[in-house]
């Protein structure tokens, strides 16, 4: 009973972790945020406003349905993005856009307040508490920028506040457009291919030579290279002699019957059909399985006739 | 009348006939060679069967926009290639290959695990190549992993670093895998001596169950955490050996190794050859990647040969190890260790290989899983 208990809060959890890891809105975060201005981006209805840029940092698809956007600390439910749109997901490494309309009921992207300089705008989970991130509008913005976080390194996913602003960039990651591949890396510092191939084949090496290293410890430790160096006699070399190996070939000959090749063609076909379940590899056990042969019924006496 | 006559003009524009082109004609054919040999010769025909009539599917000549061809988006076609596009049909065939494999000649013999490593130089080699005919690296990973000689390896890394090439890099390399005993022998008995090649190596010990159940969990850990790119492959492989021998999962290590892998080799095999369009496999690329997939091959055999012939002159006599075995350390399990065997047994009929040449074979799987890995790293 106590273990069926242990095994069922071992999947609960599992299952509660995998969900949790899944759709964590931790992993938002406000990457950019533009006041309005005559120059902005243009929203569904023709007017130009501010606007907030997500960013999903994970791996996975994180739901923000519930969650809230304020510009005000002390009134963290402001404004309570849609429970019930299904567009209220944003892709892995992909942002999400809320137009600052000052009216939510514009739409699902739009929300309750308007973006002015030298407001600080706050992320807050689904439980109305919990304050994702937050992203201050310097004052001092110059017109036509935004205030941003950029992607330094968008692998190892280092954010920093951009200084000064930046030129708007709605809908695109930011510093993805001087992100650059590996491959085009490679291609600039070694053209040749050299310091990766000597890289590369190194690595493998080590890889398998850590293999190689923990498989001849595991054989001393639980294989049985010790337990045959003890087991070996003392005199001699403890190999087999051509002497002795005509002798045991001369001793088979002799006592090889049928049975025994019936034997052995058994446990093969066994082995070869993987219905044996051997312990120890080289070695083909034969397990008993009943046929009509050798059923017990074969054995059972018949029953009188009366 | 007039309506009748435009009505069959139309079905004609629609027929194979009418949109046909030379290059259709010679996929075709090569889709025919392809089935021929595998049922003529049997040369890897679980493979060559699906890819030969993949490329017949997808080389009928057709009329654009009917939503049919593997290359347009929603067609049954195309769903049934997202699982080689997006990457999750190597998983799943390693998963297979670690179900059925038995890990125990490597486990006996660790110091044959770095054979395995010495093969991957072929990859390696086709890289440096790749480079120089003026492939992007990107590219040239991809057609450098061909030399791992394992087919859903080359698929997992080709589309992942080079979509556009994963046609010509998936038919090269399991071409080159069925043709494994043709390319290795030659080599292998180049590179070695008469004397070389009767050196008879010590049987190997008994593996224990225990270790058996530690090697997937050990070998796992180690090589994800030294090359995490590789971590779909290696992790596919270590868990299908891990059913296998943990002796309480039967059935799962029985499906993995049986319906699963069959379902998956057939899906993987018939989508690749579909891929292979004429419009985007006859080009000047898909000769130089076929000319670099050989002799990427002809390198990894080479390396692990030599590699071998290196070592044994640190090994203590009744310790060496037969050159023969070198060949196996690229991953086309187990046709290069059957090559082993039989260029061993030419030299001396009482002088079997296989089971020596198995460990090579199984590391060079781990090998080409990190390899891969590895260029996944660097260049993705």
């Amino acid at each position: 009973m106590r273990k069926a208990i242990l095994t069922y809060a071992l999947i609960l959890a599992s299952i509660l972790s995998f969900s949790a890891a899944g759709q964590n809105v931790s992993d938002l975060i406000i990457s950019e945020i533009m006041p309005a201005s005559d120059s902005g981006l243009v929203d569904d209805y023709g007017r130009r406003n501010g606007w907030i840029e997500i960013y999903n940092k994970s791996q996975g698809t994180v739901n923000f349905a519930g969650c809230y956007l304020t510009d005000d600390r002390s009134d963290l439910k402001k404004c309570q993005i849609s429970k019930t749109d299904s567009r209220t997901k944003v892709g892995p490494r992909q942002v999400a856009l809320f137009y600052a309309s000052g009216n939510s009921a514009d739409g699902t992207f739009y929300i309750d307040f308007e973006i002015i300089k030298g407001m600080t705008v706050y992320l807050v989970s689904n439980d109305g508490r919990t304050v994702i991130d937050s992203l201050t509008v310097p004052s001092d913005l110059p017109c036509g920028k935004s205030a941003a976080r950029v992607a330094h390194d968008i692998r190892q996913q280092q954010w920093d506040v951009a200084e000064g602003g930046l030129v708007p960039s709605p809908m695109v990651v930011n510093g993805q457009k001087g992100k650059t591949s590996g491959s085009e890396k490679l291609a600039h510092d070694d053209p040749h291919g050299i310091v990766l191939t000597v890289v590369s084949i190194s690595v493998v090496f080590i890889a398998l030579l850590v293999l190689w290293w923990l498989f001849a410890l595991l054989g001393f430790s639980v294989g049985g290279v010790r337990k045959e160096k003890k087991a070996s006699p003392k005199k001699g070399s403890g190999k087999m002699t051509p002497e002795v190996a005509a002798a045991i070939a001369l001793a088979l000959e002799r006592e090889l019957g049928g049975e025994v090749y019936a034997a052995i063609a058994l446990a093969m076909h066994q082995y070869l059909n993987d219905s044996v379940h051997d312990n120890e590899s080289f070695i083909i056990t034969i397990r008993h399985n009943q046929s009509a042969w050798n059923h017990k019924e074969q054995g059972f006496r018949k029953s009188p006739r009366h | 009348m007039n309506q009748i006559i435009s009505s069959l003009q139309q079905f004609w524009e629609f027929t194979g006939f009418c949109n046909m082109t030379w290059q259709h004609l010679v996929m075709i054919v090569i889709g025919i060679v392809f089935i021929t040999l595998a049922i003529k010769k049997e040369w890897e025909p679980l493979l060559l069967v699906p890819i030969g009539f993949g490329m017949i599917i997808g080389n009928i000549p057709m009329f654009p926009g009917l939503n049919i061809g593997v290359y347009e988006d929603g067609s049954v076609l195309n769903i049934l290639y997202q699982g080689v596009k997006q990457g999750w049909y190597p998983p799943l065939i390693f998963l297979g290959i670690g179900a059925m494999t038995d890990f125990s000649a490597l486990i006996s013999q660790p110091r044959l695990i770095l054979i395995g490593a010495a093969a991957q130089c072929g990859i390696f080699g086709a890289y440096l190549l790749a480079l120089a005919l003026g492939f992007a690296p990107n590219e040239a990973g991809a057609i450098g992993i061909i030399g791992g000689a394992d087919g859903p390896t080359a698929i997992f890394l080709s589309s992942k670093l080079a979509p556009d090439l994963m046609g010509a890099i998936a038919v090269s390399a399991y071409s080159y895998m069925a043709l494994v005993p043709v390319i290795q022998k030659p080599i292998m008995m180049l590179l070695t001596t008469k004397k070389e090649r009767l050196i008879r190596m010590p049987a190997p010990r008994a593996v224990s169950q225990k270790e058996k159940i530690i090697f997937p969990i050990v070998g796992f850990l180690t090589t994800a955490f030294i090359v995490p790119s590789g971590l779909p492959l290696l992790g596919m492989l270590f868990f299908g050996n891990l059913l296998k021998e943990s002796g309480v999962t039967r059935r799962l290590a029985e499906t993995a190794r049986g319906p699963l892998v069959d379902v998956i080799t057939i899906l993987i095999g018939v989508t690749v050859g579909c891929s292979t369009q004429a419009d985007k496999f006859l080009t000047g690329n898909s000769v130089k990647i076929f000319c670099l997939g050989l002799l990427s091959f002809v390198i990894a055999t080479t390396c692990g040969v030599l590699f071998v012939k290196f070592i044994n002159l640190f090994l203590k006599e009744g310790r060496k190890i037969n050159p023969l075995i070198g060949n196996a350390g690229v991953s086309a399990v187990p046709d290069s260790a059957r090559v082993s065997e039989m260029a061993g047994r030419e030299a001396d009929p009482t002088n079997h290989l296989l089971m020596h040449a198995m460990g090579p074979n199984v590391a060079g799987v781990i090998g080409s899983a990190v390899a891969a890995g590895i260029l996944l790293g660097f260049l993705g």
